[in-house]
């Protein structure tokens, strides 16, 4: 066994600092949706505290696209690459057959490659997609002058409601089934150890069959 | 003679009212009154008076007041067409006391010696509950089709002077010439005391820039007789708090209310699908785990 560092310091407090702000927003959005939006003070204390988190939110998942571009972190770990689509398929395989009969897991993250296909497509999805669509539908719903004028003249503030809710639905179920698959590694607790100190324990050799081809 | 008449009367008097049967008819009585009662007195607890909405209402700034009286003036030569401030619809007067615990000139709260200050008082066109209209046994408080103001229909008024009692701020006027109240109607939407007012302290201001765009007040429910309280559900959901008096500073828990505007309403679709499908994960997570665990054995 042995030891690779696969999330750098900036990434870590990152990715701690964005499970708290969504931790935040989904709290305080629910009790907002629970009341409905017609109901609420625009002096509300959790509409405010779900205004600040998401103005957080945004900065530090803006700081994110920063960093990956800059490091290379994007570039390296979520373009998709040649064999990946055989892999999408494989890992599925994986999850939803072979791990029943506790086969090890095809992907094994290296330097090279942290993310396998599926962690590709979920990962870059909820950063790329998700959270852009909630920002901009969240600050349309915000009363910024402006803007507003044109939401009420329209009446387009359900449609912003609705992208909004889904989304956060969206959000809650990739967040169950984030945390869980974070439990699925060699004990329940590695990767969430090594998203604290940064590094997980690898095997010898880390070299998946697939990835022979690829220099 | 009399005596005759006597003899001939109580005998016919006495088998009609025996003392048992006094105390029946007596006793009867009282229970069929207190049963009854209610139900008669039932009639006067009407429903409540919803009318249209003023377009607006006289605001008044007190610091900008001169006390001159103009608006008075103007109040009663338009409505009355002669010049009687204790008609006038807009009433100036001054806080002021004779005293610490003497006469009170017009209302006190404002120290031993009153302030001084000038004030207007005005109707507030009341939106709802409108205390003059629910009270009036003629119906003869009424929405100007015009102004949405709620002025006194003199062919139904009979000046009984229930309303000037009714109205918390007491501004209804009773004219004793006519013999009919008579209130602040706007003017047909043209106040003819903002006209007046020298001092530009007084402004007529429509609702929406009162208050927006949501319903300027919102009557607490727990204040109200429960038969109002019915007229007041088919507008107001249930458990619909939006005064922070109501709610507290942290809104309260809000729960089993819906939204008093349509536009929160809708996508309960989304809502739905999002219950299902949440704990349908937690349990397929739980299943994928539980697999898990019998597979490695």
């Amino acid at each position: 066994m042995r030891r690779i560092y696969l999330h750098p310091m900036p990434l870590r407090i990152w990715h701690w600092t964005n499970a708290l702000m969504i931790m935040i927003l989904l709290a305080s959005g629910i009790r907002l949706r629970i009341l409905g939006i017609a109901a609420l003070r625009p002096h509300d204390p959790f509409l405010l505290l779900h205004q600040y988190a998401g103005w957080a939110l945004a900065a530090s998942s803006l700081f994110w696209f920063s960093y990956g571009v800059a490091s290379g972190h994007l570039r390296r770990h979520f373009l998709m690459k040649k064999g990946d689509i055989a892999g999408i398929a494989r890992q599925l395989k994986y999850y939803l057959v072979t791990i029943f009969r506790g086969e090890k897991d095809p992907f094994q993250p290296s330097e090279k490659e942290k993310y396998n296909p599926l962690q590709k497509i979920a990962y870059g999805a909820v950063m790329l997609i998700f959270i852009p669509v909630q920002t901009l539908s969240g600050l349309t719903l915000s009363h910024i002058g402006i803007m507003q004028k044109y939401i009420l003249l329209w009446d387009a503030s359900r449609l912003f409601v609705a992208v909004h809710v889904i989304g956060a639905y969206l959000f809650i179920l990739y967040l169950i089934v984030h945390v869980y698959m974070s439990t699925l590694g060699p004990t329940a607790f590695s990767h969430i150890q090594a998203m604290i100190t940064g590094y997980e324990e690898a095997e010898e050799s880390v070299k998946n069959d697939w990835m022979t081809d690829r220099g | 003679m009399r005596r005759i008449e006597q003899d001939d009367v109580l005998p016919r008097l006495n088998p009609l009212c025996t003392r048992r049967q006094t105390l029946q008819w007596g006793g009867i009585s009282i229970i069929g009154m207190s049963v009854l009662a209610p139900l008669l007195a039932g009639g006067a607890d009407k429903p409540l008076i919803i009318m249209e909405q003023a377009q607006g209402i006289v605001v008044a700034d007190p610091v900008r007041c001169v006390g001159c009286g103009r608006c008075e003036l103007a109040c009663t030569e338009f409505n009355d067409g002669k010049a009687a401030p204790s008609l006038s619809r807009i009433k100036v007067d001054r806080k002021m006391r004779f005293g610490a615990g003497g006469i009170t000139a017009w209302r006190d709260g404002h120290g031993n010696w009153g302030d001084g200050l000038i004030v207007q008082d005005l109707c507030l066109q009341c939106p709802h509950p409108v205390p003059c209209a629910n009270i009036c046994p003629e119906n003869a408080i009424v929405a100007d089709p015009k102004s949405g103001a709620r002025m006194v229909d003199l062919e139904k008024c009979t000046g009984c002077r229930i309303c000037l009692r009714a109205c918390p701020w007491e501004m209804i006027s009773y004219d004793p010439d006519s013999r009919k109240a008579t209130k602040c109607h706007l003017c047909q939407g043209k106040p003819k005391c903002v006209a007046a007012c020298p001092a530009q302290s007084l402004s007529f201001v429509p609702w929406l820039d009162l208050t927006g765009r949501t319903s300027p007040r919102n009557p607490l429910t727990a204040m109200l007789p429960p038969d109002r309280v019915r007229n007041c559900a088919e507008c107001h959901m249930p458990g619909y708090r939006q005064n922070i008096r109501e709610t507290g500073f942290f809104g309260g828990a809000g729960y089993g209310g819906g939204p008093l505007s349509p536009r929160g309403r809708g996508f309960k679709w989304i809502d739905l699908t999002g219950t299902i499908l949440v704990p349908l994960a937690l349990v397929s997570i739980l299943g994928h785990a539980l697999i898990r665990k019998v597979g490695k054995r």
